[in-house]
């Protein structure tokens, strides 16, 4: 298995599906947590606060109905025939009023009833009160009574008891006497508040805790101080429900004011368990989470999957192309498809075929040619124009070959002279030169094009002695097997000449054209009757540089040419081999 | 002794109307008024000390009824020692009580006539009112003498058959601020009988129990 590089498109996909999978995932989840957060906060805080309404409701409930048991309690005659009696102080029966209260505590289930006249002074009291005959005109619920000649209620603090009083005229038929009636705000009361509302709620002031649902140790109340109440109340000015810590837990308090006639504001502390409000959104967040996993495999997989069906058929092209490089041009890249992927297949096998079918022509068309020829032509690099160029030319002949044919069978003789030509053409290539033509015991070469050369005289100078050379040699193989050795001229001239593609365009062929042509091929005719191998013109000689040994010179008539020209005979160097 | 010239006077004041001729018992007049000199009605005037010789024979009887759930009079001034009558002339039960320390008392619930009277014996403001009816309330005013008025809707009191000499009138509202002996007036009988005026500070009247408006 091949290790996921960067370089690796599948690699690439594979982390990109990835990454985006991660990030919408963490997103969804970021988003979640906060929106939900703060929509269970709101929820809770919605939820406190209609507790808090609700509380406030109930206690006026609890009030109301107290006021009217009073109300029913104060119309009883013979509780106002009793009342009566303080106008007369003869027949004045605190006793009896006393034990009246008593009665009516017990039916009421009321914590307290008091009994006072007209103008607010205690006649009777149940539990006793000291001292009796005080006036409790001034306080409330009463006071309110009193002004207004009618019932009244409200919260107030009696013995350190939080108490809803209420406050009724008894009626004979004016007001002869005012009847309270007061019951006990405490824990069991918010108990069942709590039980009806699932909140916790507290009844406190800024000194003290009257009353509390809480079951948690921390609030004995004697241990309750002022700095914790204070703590707990610093927001009771703010509508919005605060997050505070209790133990290991989190809640979420609402403080609702509540009116009452007490020496410090009274307030009503109602708390939600904020944990409780947030396990939803934890449920959902695991959920989401193993959703979101569960995606990013399927995505991953399918991501995998996908790829897959794209890079294979790359991969393959790769390696096909890869191998094309290297040089096997019958590689092919075989994809059965009908997308994209199989027409850049299909495209590549053509042009694949197209480069092995080139080479053909290159590979046969050199047969023919040299390579370089061949090359430069299928290039294009050939101007049809025709070139001037200064090249060098040499012309290389075998002497005494029609004695030699008569020696060898056609067969024989032509593997004679296949192999003589070989160790020519190399010798010729090897100096950048091009064989030009086989002119059948001879060889044309040329230096300087159809790659244009700067230094092509040395170079034709050199090939000819690396052909004597190499003759030597194969001269040496050939007595092995009992052929005569051969024997060569070789003629070198340079000029200008004009080089391109000569003939009709059917049968075109790269040639030269010029005077230096004709001159080179006269040296090499030369060359028996001078009985020199490598016979160089005076144009070549002089642009030799030291180095090569030189030997006789002569001037020679042309055939043809009025002019004769200069000669000078090659020596061969001391091979090296 | 002084029936006849009683009857005489009351001849004399038919025959001349227009005359104005004062026989031995002249009447006093005069009018209550609140302090911005508004008309108060419903107060009562009288003499506070019953003079030696008195000139008229106080009734025994009196009469407060209980007519569509309401007292009629809701104020009904007697003489001492009058006995009052309760009748019930509602379809329905009333039970009449009273709790004032002058006279305590009770008639239980009962239709018609079926209450036996009540005789006041003692001067004092009585306030009676109905056990099962809580928005009934009234005033019976146990005068020491028979000599007393109640004012109209003008305001205005006439005072008849007062003996001669010297008295002293109060007068005295439901809602008045001041006790009646702080608004004591002296008369002299016959002078200066008429136009005899009394200023009451009332107080605003206290929240009662309502008839109608409540719940069935």
């Amino acid at each position: 298995m091949r290790w996921p590089t960067a370089r690796s498109l599948r690699t690439t996909i594979f982390v990109a599906f990835s990454a985006l999978i991660l990030i919408v995932l963490l997103g969804t989840l970021g988003i979640t947590q906060f929106v939900i957060g703060r929509e269970a906060v709101l929820a809770l805080s919605g939820d406190l606060r209609t507790t808090g309404q609700v509380f406030v409701s109930l206690l006026a409930e609890r009030s109301t109905r107290l006021q009217t048991n009073s109300t029913l309690l104060a119309s009883d005659f013979a509780l106002k025939r009793v009342y009566a009696t303080h106008f007369n102080p003869a027949s004045y029966d605190a006793e009896t009023l006393a034990s009246a209260g008593l009665s009516y505590r017990q039916r009421l289930g009321v914590q307290l009833v008091w009994m006072t006249d007209e103008a607010g002074n205690l006649l009777a009291a149940s539990p006793a009160r000291d001292p009796a005959g005080q006036s409790l005109a001034d306080f409330s619920p009463l006071k309110e009574a009193l002004a207004s000649q009618s019932a009244a209620s409200g919260l107030v603090e009696v013995d350190g008891k939080l108490m809803q009083m209420v406050a009724v005229p008894v009626l004979g038929p004016e007001v002869i006497g005012f009847l309270l009636l007061g019951q006990i705000v405490d824990d069991t009361v918010a108990g069942r508040l709590k039980r009806d509302t699932r909140s916790d709620i507290t009844f406190l002031s800024a000194s003290r805790v009257y009353a509390s649902s809480w079951t948690f140790p921390w609030r004995e109340r004697e241990r309750v101080g002022a700095a914790q109440l204070a703590t707990l109340l610093h927001g009771h000015n703010d509508p919005n429900p605060a997050v505070s810590e209790i133990g290991n837990r989190r809640f979420l308090a609402l403080v609702v004011p509540i009116e009452a006639h007490l020496p410090q504001p009274l307030y009503a502390l109602i708390q939600g368990s904020y944990d409780d409000a947030l396990a939803p959104l934890h449920t959902l967040q695991w959920r989401i989470s193993s959703i979101g996993i569960l995606a990013l495999t399927g995505a991953l997989l399918t991501a995998m999957l996908l790829a897959g069906r794209i890079t294979g058929p790359v991969r393959l092209l790769v390696d096909a192309m890869h191998e094309v490089l290297r040089g096997n041009l019958q590689r092919r890249a075989h994809l059965e498809r009908a997308d994209e992927l199989g027409f850049l297949a299909r495209s590549f096998n053509e042009m694949v075929s197209g480069l092995e079918d080139r080479e053909r022509i290159k590979d046969t068309f050199g047969r023919f040619v040299s390579r370089d020829v061949a090359a430069a032509v299928l290039d294009g690099r050939v101007p049809l124009a025709g070139d001037r160029l200064e090249v060098s030319i040499l012309f290389q002949d075998i002497r005494g070959f029609s004695a030699l044919a008569e020696t060898l069978d056609p067969a024989a003789l032509l593997r004679v002279l296949n192999r003589f030509f070989t160790e020519v053409v190399a010798a010729v290539e090897a100096e950048g030169g091009v064989v030009k033509q086989f002119t059948g015991d001879g060889v044309m070469a040329l230096f300087g094009a159809p790659q244009v050369r700067a230094d092509h005289v040395e170079h034709s100078v050199h090939a000819a002695l690396g052909i004597v050379d190499r003759l030597a040699r194969l001269n040496i193989l050939l007595q092995a097997d009992g052929i005569p050795p051969l024997q060569i001229g070789i003629g070198i001239h340079t000029g200008e000449v004009i080089a391109g593609l000569i003939g009709p365009d059917e049968r075109v062929e790269y040639g030269v054209v010029g005077e230096p042509v004709n001159l080179a091929s006269r040296i090499e005719a030369l060359t028996k009757g001078m009985a020199a191998t490598i016979l160089v013109s005076k144009d070549v000689a002089m642009r030799l540089g030291p180095g090569f040994v030189l030997g006789r010179a002569a001037v020679l008539p042309v055939k043809g040419k009025t002019q004769p020209i200069e000669v000078v005979e090659l020596l061969s160097q001391p091979s090296s081999s | 002794m002084y029936l006849h010239l009683f009857k005489a006077r009351l001849l004399v004041l038919l025959a001349l109307p227009l005359a104005a001729v004062h026989a031995a018992n002249p009447s006093v007049s005069g009018s209550v008024t609140g302090p911005d000199g508004s008309a108060v009605a419903g107060a009562v005037v009288f003499v506070q000390t019953p003079p030696a010789a008195a000139t008229v024979t106080p009734r025994t009887m009196a009469v407060v009824d209980q007519v569509n759930k309401t007292f009629v009079p809701g104020v009904l001034p007697i003489a001492v020692g009058t006995s009052v009558r309760f009748p019930n002339h509602d379809q329905i039960h009333h039970h009449v009580y009273s709790f004032s320390p002058i006279k305590t008392f009770e008639l239980p619930l009962y239709k018609g006539d079926d209450a036996p009277p009540v005789v006041f014996d003692k001067v004092g403001v009585v306030r009676i009112g109905c056990n099962i009816h809580d928005w009934m309330s009234g005033i019976i005013l146990v005068l020491p003498s028979p000599y007393f008025a109640v004012t109209g809707a003008d305001g205005r009191f006439v005072l008849e058959d007062l003996p001669n000499g010297t008295h002293v009138l109060v007068a005295w509202h439901a809602l008045s601020k001041l006790k009646p002996e702080e608004t004591a007036q002296t008369v002299r009988v016959p002078e200066a009988v008429s136009n005899v005026n009394f200023r009451l500070p009332l107080a605003p009247p206290r929240p009662r129990p309502a008839m109608h408006g409540l719940r069935p």
